[in-house]
């Protein structure tokens, strides 16, 4: 049988969810043997492929992370959002009742360790959107793992219920937003 | 009350007239999600969480406002409502900041809860980030507003359980918003710190500054005991982590003593004043150095031997602090007339105790404090007459009961105080007598009351009335600096009310005079004549365990030893302060013929300057023990946290002295 395929993108997060999902231990020789990665940050393979499985991991809050996703939903047949920021928002949204100007004069200019700063804006630095976005906001979300991180338990059963075939629903005693 | 029969989800279930929908399914054990309901408060239907179907209504009803009738065909659980659900709590999530892993209540949220109970792993409405303040001017408490659900818990339990309500909904539709007052910060509004709302918000909108991240409550060791700071005696329930104290609450705030104020509830969590925690004792230099217990414990007992076999047992005097709890007091008391033989014991608010005494003995024949009443009957009463206490301030869940019954009952608040005040808002009437004019002004208000018309045949209203045939309402109020019309109408409410209570405080006790006491018995007396019932007065106490101290007799209801103590004849002095903070501003002229002073206490305060040496005392929340409530009740305490290892409780000391001085 051909192994399923795998992408995954590390959005506007900390790397917490991938670090996660290494952490489910032994079972990563298991899941190796059904489970084929393309593009993500833990194979640092940077092209898109068709896959069967897309995986977000982080919040959207600037125009080259809508893009990656976009592309990433366009590219893959099922799409599950990994952790508080892909599903909610998370930490990153924190600045979404600021003004982003004021935001970026708050982290580049008036923070107490700052002398002199200046708002870098060099051309290709991606604009900051309004605020920030959980990924059903931008694309079609088929299912989710919330947690902050996810339980490596919580990201292993996702999978093995999307490897059986199955759209996984986390159950009750395995939500997490913290 | 009329049974009723209703059918839920098929099923013939009974209930009473009067329940709501919501109280018939909790009874049947049929689990709605609640979020705006709480045990004990009005019902407002604000969070919509428990909605059920009800058979010929148009459209799903909050059961907890839905009154239950005979007949009614609900419907709790299916696809539709449970969508509902979802769908409501979503719509929560996004109105403002919802998200768990920056908040302090994450763990602890009923929100939370039910979002993980419903599977709700996405919210599909757009976000709304209002900008909304976070509040952190209070001492203890503050209040996120970005958290709020506006369920009104906190508004409920601020005006219907703590009787303040300092907290209200301000704004309208979109930009309402839970506001304390006029919208002033927390911290300079009316409010009384007492937590009760931190208690019930099921969110992390309201939060203790001392308990945010301390631990989550399944991490912690909870403990029932009874917090015995002011002597009203509230229940609480303790949570501890790694012997620290991590939050305080009330085990139910519905129930008897069951509100907590500032002190019993954040207080503890704080530690406002170092410790002690080995045993001190003066040098050769005069300075006090830290040494072993035992060697300081063998230095008091050969002192205290000594002085007295060369001075007599008279010569050495024991003062306790009437904080120390029951078992302290009564290890005092053996220690000072047992072992040491000497009549010199007091407390430090005897004087107070025996002014009390006296005024009680002039009120009736044998002087004793079973003349007061219970707390809890300031709840039903219908005219409340405070005389020169603060209690919102000295006795925080007092107060709480009085402005209770000022906005529930409608009972007509009488203010007699020359200082400010905080019942500013809930007082009817607020008179003002001149400093040293109290007892004259109350004699006045006597006797206008037995003016309007009281019944004169008890022995004691006779007796009352002929002590004050010599008073003239309109002069009497005059010289006491209170208007007459004001006089009158305070009389006019005291004698039409069924069933007064009368609290007296610190502003009274300061005086030690035991006049001001009979005056405020015999007022007492006459206000209830009209009514039912023995004549119903309250005295809140200087200290947390004065009740106790008095009942037992350590201050002596005929001599002050506090003025023996500047002659020559005392050579040495034992104070007990236990967990009472001291200062030595607050203890009683030293002699200059003191040879010896030993002080035990668990803090460090000026008040050690004059030792000679200092043992240390445990606090309450260290050791379990019993204390006698203001209305003389007798309480037991649980021990919280185990104190250092060098600290012993203090009878565990005080019988060691004994044994070593025996020896």
């Amino acid at each position: 049988m051909a192994k399923v395929k795998v992408a995954t993108v590390w959005l506007e997060g900390c790397a917490g969810c991938h670090m996660s999902f290494l952490d489910i231990d032994e079972a990563i020789i298991e899941l190796a043997k059904v489970v084929e990665f393309s593009r993500s940050p833990i194979t640092d393979i940077k092209e898109f492929v068709p896959v069967d499985v897309g995986i977000v991991e982080g919040s959207v809050g600037n125009t080259e992370e809508e893009e990656v996703l976009k592309e990433l939903r366009a590219h893959c047949k099922i799409l599950m959002a990994w952790g508080d920021c892909a599903c909610f928002g998370g930490v990153c949204a924190m600045r979404s009742s600021f003004d982003k100007e004021d935001a970026l004069r708050r982290g580049y200019i008036e923070t107490e360790s700052t002398h002199k700063g200046k708002i870098p804006r060099p051309p290709g630095v991606p604009a900051l959107l309004d605020q920030v976005k959980p990924a059903n906001h931008i694309v079609k979300v088929d299912c989710y793992v919330p947690g902050c991180p996810p339980e490596p338990k919580a990201i292993l059963y996702a999978l093995n219920e999307l490897l059986a075939g199955r759209i996984p629903v986390l159950p009750s005693d395995m939500m997490r937003f913290d | 009350m009329k049974e009723i029969t209703l059918t839920i989800n098929g099923n013939q279930v009974k209930g009473k007239e009067g329940d709501t929908v919501l109280d018939i399914c909790q009874a049947n054990g049929i689990d709605l999600p609640t979020l705006c309901h709480y045990k004990g408060l009005n019902d407002v239907g604000a969070c919509r969480l428990c909605v059920v179907e009800i058979e010929r209504e148009r459209r799903p009803v909050p059961a907890c406002t839905y009154p239950a009738r005979d007949g009614l065909v609900i419907h709790t659980h299916n696809e539709k409502l449970e969508k509902y659900r979802r769908l409501v709590l979503e719509l929560l999530f996004t109105e403002r900041n919802h998200l768990c892993a920056q908040c302090v209540a994450s763990g602890d949220c009923e929100l939370q809860n039910l979002a993980y109970k419903y599977q709700m792993d996405n919210a599909r409405y757009p976000y709304s980030w209002p900008a909304l303040p976070v509040d952190s001017v209070n001492d203890y408490l503050v209040i996120d507003h970005n958290r709020c659900i506006l369920c009104g818990r906190c508004i409920r339990t601020c005006d219907e359980i703590v009787g303040v309500h300092t907290l209200d909904f301000g704004y309208r539709g979109w930009k309402d918003m839970v506001v304390a007052d006029l919208n002033q910060p927390l911290g300079q509004s009316s409010c009384i710190s007492c937590g009760a709302c931190f208690q019930v918000c099921p969110t992390g909108a309201i939060f203790s500054k001392n308990s945010a991240y301390k631990g989550r409550p399944e991490e912690c060791k909870k403990v029932n005991s009874v917090c015995p700071v002011c002597g009203v005696g509230c229940q609480i329930e303790a949570l501890v982590k790694d012997n620290r104290l991590v939050r305080i609450d009330s085990p139910d705030l519905t129930d008897k003593r069951g509100i907590l104020c500032h002190k019993g509830r954040f207080a503890p969590l704080y530690r406002k004043h170092e410790r002690i925690d080995t045993a001190l004792v003066k040098n050769g230099r005069g300075k006090l150095e830290s040494r072993p217990l035992s060697e300081a414990i063998d230095i008091v007992a050969k002192r205290l031997a000594e002085l007295k076999s060369r001075y007599g047992n008279n010569s050495i005097a024991g003062i306790a602090s009437s904080q120390a709890s029951n078992e302290s007091l009564k290890a005092f008391k053996e220690f000072i007339t047992g072992t040491i033989g000497s009549k010199l014991i007091d407390t430090l608010d005897g004087d107070i105790y025996r002014a009390t005494a006296q005024g009680i003995n002039i009120y009736q024949e044998k002087a004793g404090l079973d003349t007061e009443t219970l707390l809890e009957e300031i709840l039903k009463a219908d005219c409340i007459l405070v005389v020169g206490a603060n209690p919102l301030e000295s006795h925080p869940v007092a107060g709480s009961y009085i402005a209770r019954a000022a906005r529930q009952n409608k009972a007509k608040l009488i203010v007699i105080d020359p200082a400010q005040n905080a019942f500013s808002y809930h007082t009817a009437l607020w008179l003002k007598p001149k400093e040293g004019k109290e007892s004259l002004a109350l004699s006045t208000l006597t006797k206008a009351v037995i003016d309007k018309g009281a019944k004169k045949d008890s022995a004691q209203v006779k007796k009352i009335t002929a002590s004050l045939k010599d008073i003239n309402v309109k002069q009497g109020s005059e010289q006491a600096g209170i208007g007459a019309d004001d006089l009158l109408e305070a009389a006019e409410m005291l004698s039409k009310a069924k069933y007064s209570v009368i609290i007296y405080g610190e502003g009274i006790l300061q005086h030690k005079n035991p006049g001001l006491i009979t005056s405020l018995l015999n007022l007492a007396t006459i206000a209830s004549s009209q009514g039912a019932g023995k004549p119903r007065i309250i005295s809140l106490k200087p200290k947390g365990n004065s009740r106790g101290a008095w009942d037992m007799g350590i201050a002596h209801t005929s001599q002050s030893i506090m003025k023996n103590l500047t002659g020559n004849n005392v050579k040495a002095l034992y104070i007990l302060l236990s967990d009472d903070y001291v200062n030595a501003s607050q203890l009683p002229n030293l002699g200059k013929g003191l040879e010896f002073v030993v002080v035990q206490s668990s803090y460090l305060s000026s008040a050690m300057s004059k030792a000679n040496v200092v043992l240390p005392s445990p606090i309450w929340a260290e050791v379990g023990e019993k204390y006698s409530t203001l209305d003389g009740v007798a309480k037991s305490t649980s021990r919280l946290i185990k104190p250092s290892d060098d600290i012993k409780a203090d009878p565990e000391i005080l019988r060691e002295i004994s044994k070593h001085m025996k020896k």
